[in-house]
């Protein structure tokens, strides 16, 4: 093992604005003039840049998605949507109220039940297309049994009209994390409802008795929650994550990218893009024992988009 | 031959080793010293190389089944090497490098077809998309959705019951040549202003009818606006603001806005903008109409002359904007009014009017 081994570290985002308007640009002009069609291309020519741009102990990310599988995973997301549309609709047109309720109700259930889809597909997708130094990230959850958590969670956040929810987001927030492979590092996520529960109680009320002015610190608060808790272990030794990013920060960040984009007219939403994954990732401290040469290859090769494609379509943001 | 100096991912571990890359004919060599094992050499063959396309300045290699061994090169020089050796290797294209190096013109005309594409489609198409959208609608739900604004509206009014069952039995003598209801309302408004709406409701201030002098400028008033409805020029205009609205709120992903926008809806068409076609083609089937019920032409004459001097009151500019070009639609109107003919005296119209004056004296 190497001799610096134990030292903080950091990722460094070296992403341009004017590279990334340059991407947006040509991706804005396809995707109209194919009707929509070209937006797997576009989003894979973002991704590869930004994931270029990021570099971790002098060696960059990257993403091997394609176009032409983000493409087969939109294709088929567009046919189950169209599907569930087309029961939905067929069940309204029959006039009958028992029937169309039954429709409508099957229409919430499904897409209810395509979120879990979508966050599992979608993390198996991403991960194993992400390398560093070769070396690929993986997601080895089971669909069944996030189902499994997401509808006991889902049916007791309805329950608690919303409460459960903090408990509930901490909980799959566990699975994931430690669901997650790069290489031999796994990972996991050390959050606690109850006191993620209360830190939102916090938050919502100072903002609140503030008039908002409290939300920059709850915010960062936020971030910090769920960076903080971030593990990695490597063959027994922990490395943790630790947030820097201050109120201060958030304010000068989102205020910043609001006028940037208002002013510009959308135009400047690369800057505004690049100002934040320049923030996000220079305020994350990675510290611990981690050997950086000795990560070894273990997860398998996956190929298929869908996941990808319905949760843009449901607007699940990932990562 | 030249070495390039490269980082080295054997696919099996994060090691990184610093090798040389030199290229061959049909295949590349990568050479490095191994910490265990020594010295050693890989061979790519080329067809089975792949290139991953970058925008940024670090060129990036991979080769084989997964997990791939990938290499990565800083050294400008090897691009060129790549299509010196191997001119026919698609990925070493030119055409494909341009686009990833992003020259600058390129950039800026993109920037500029875009902008100039939103403000083509903004002005021109979006609008135009409107029209023939609105153009589909169905009359029975235009009325119904005209109902509806209707209803929005009127209860921001007073309402004048008396006057209103007049207009209305004066409006019925006339034929509009048209399938709309047409149903008039009078308010009480101390300002000069009538609008339609989409399926056939008109709306009147009584100031404007008190100021009026006979019936044929009531008719021509009724003519134009039952044209607005005819031509369904109001429920065009209003496809064509919410196009827009839309468009906006798409760009910045603000759904709420379209819903803002339907919701007050029915106040714009207090202050709807008709262009100068709309105003043109309106006034010419109003024409029409007061011809073909032998009403005289000099009504509208006086009916615009009267709208004209309304400007000068309280809001100077707002019938101006309204209707626009006053003074050009009173030249056209008195010149159509010259060669009028076949004017017939029609005492029930007549009859009606009077019930009307009568009943704003009380």
């Amino acid at each position: 093992m190497e001799s610096d081994q134990n030292y903080s570290r950091k990722i460094t985002f070296y992403g341009e604005g004017n590279k990334l308007f340059g991407i947006y640009i040509v991706n804005v002009l396809l995707t109209i003039f194919t009707l929509g069609l070209y937006y797997p291309w576009a989003k894979a020519a973002v991704l590869r840049y930004v994931y270029q741009e990021t570099e971790f102990e002098g060696s960059r990310f990257s993403f091997h998605g394609t176009g032409k599988e983000m493409f087969k995973g939109f294709i088929k997301a567009i046919g189950i949507f169209i599907g569930l549309y087309a029961i939905l609709i067929g069940a309204i047109l029959t006039k009958i109220n028992a029937i169309a309720a039954i429709g409508v109700l099957f229409f919430y259930i499904a897409l209810l039940l395509l979120i879990p889809v979508a966050i599992h597909g979608s993390l198996k997708y991403r991960m194993s297309r992400t390398s560093w130094r070769g070396i690929h990230f993986g997601y080895r959850g089971i669909l069944k049994d996030f189902m499994e958590e997401f509808v006991v969670g889902g049916l007791l956040t309805i329950a608690t009209l919303g409460i459960y929810s903090f408990w509930f987001t901490i909980k799959l927030r566990k699975y994931i994390f430690s669901n997650i492979r790069f290489g031999n590092i796994s990972f996991s996520y050390k959050g606690d409802g109850t006191e993620y529960f209360m830190l939102n109680l916090k938050g919502y009320f100072l903002s609140f008795l503030t008039l908002g002015i409290y939300s920059f610190w709850f915010v960062s608060d936020l971030f910090a929650y769920f960076i903080d808790n971030m593990r990695m272990n490597q063959e027994g030794y922990v490395i943790k994550f630790r947030s820097t990013a201050s109120a201060g920060g958030y304010f000068g960040l989102i205020v910043g990218n609001l006028l940037i984009v208002i002013f510009t007219l959308g135009l400047g939403t690369p800057w505004a893009t690049v100002r934040t994954l320049n923030f996000v990732f220079s305020n994350i401290i990675i510290e611990g024992t981690i050997d950086v040469n000795a990560i070894q290859q273990t997860e398998m090769d996956y190929k298929d988009a869908t996941g990808e494609d319905i949760s843009d379509m449901i607007d699940i943001g990932l990562i | 031959m030249q070495k390039f100096e490269i980082s080295y991912y054997d696919g099996e571990t994060s090691v990184s080793h610093n090798a040389f890359l030199s290229l061959q004919h049909d295949s590349w060599t990568i050479e490095y010293i191994h910490p265990l094992f020594g010295n050693r050499a890989v061979k790519w063959e080329i067809d089975r190389v792949e290139r991953d396309m970058g925008f940024t300045s670090i060129f990036i290699f991979r080769y084989g089944d997964f997990p791939k061994q990938t290499l990565e090169c800083k050294d400008e020089r090897l691009l060129n090497s790549l299509k010196q050796f191997y001119p026919d290797k698609p990925f070493f294209d030119k055409k494909i490098d341009f686009l990833l190096r992003q020259s600058t013109t390129l950039i800026l005309g993109l920037t500029a077809s875009l902008i100039g594409l939103i403000i083509c489609s903004y002005v021109y198409i979006l609008p135009w998309f409107a029209e023939k959208a609105a153009g589909q609608i169905p009359v029975s739900m235009e009325i119904k959705l005209g109902e509806m604004m209707y209803e929005n509206t009127i209860a921001r009014y007073t309402k004048n019951d008396s006057l209103t069952a007049c207009v209305n039995d004066f409006v019925k003598i006339i034929d509009f040549k048209t399938d709309y209801p047409i149903e008039v309302t009078v308010v009480a408004e101390d300002e000069m202003n009538a609008f339609a709406m989409p399926g056939g409701h008109i709306v009147i201030y009584n100031k404007l009818l008190a100021k009026m002098k006979s019936k044929e400028e009531l008719a021509a008033l009724l003519a134009h606006e039952v044209s607005h409805i005819h031509y369904r020029h109001s429920l065009k205009n209003i496809f064509r603001i919410l196009s827009g609205y839309l468009a906006i709120s798409l760009m910045l992903n603000d759904v709420n806005g379209i819903a803002v926008v339907l919701a007050d809806h029915s106040n714009m068409l207090v202050n709807l903008h008709y262009s100068r076609n709309l105003e043109q083609e309106a006034d010419e089937k109003a024409i029409e109409i007061i011809k073909a019920n032998h009403l005289n032409l000099n009504g509208f004459v006086d009916l615009l002359a009267l709208l004209q001097t309304g400007n000068t009151d309280l809001q100077p500019f707002k019938l101006l904007s309204t209707h626009p070009l006053t003074k050009e639609r009173i030249a056209f109107v008195k010149e159509m009014a010259k060669g009028q003919t076949a004017m017939k005296k029609n005492d029930s119209l007549e009859q009606k009017w009077q019930a009307i004056v009568a009943f704003e004296k009380r």
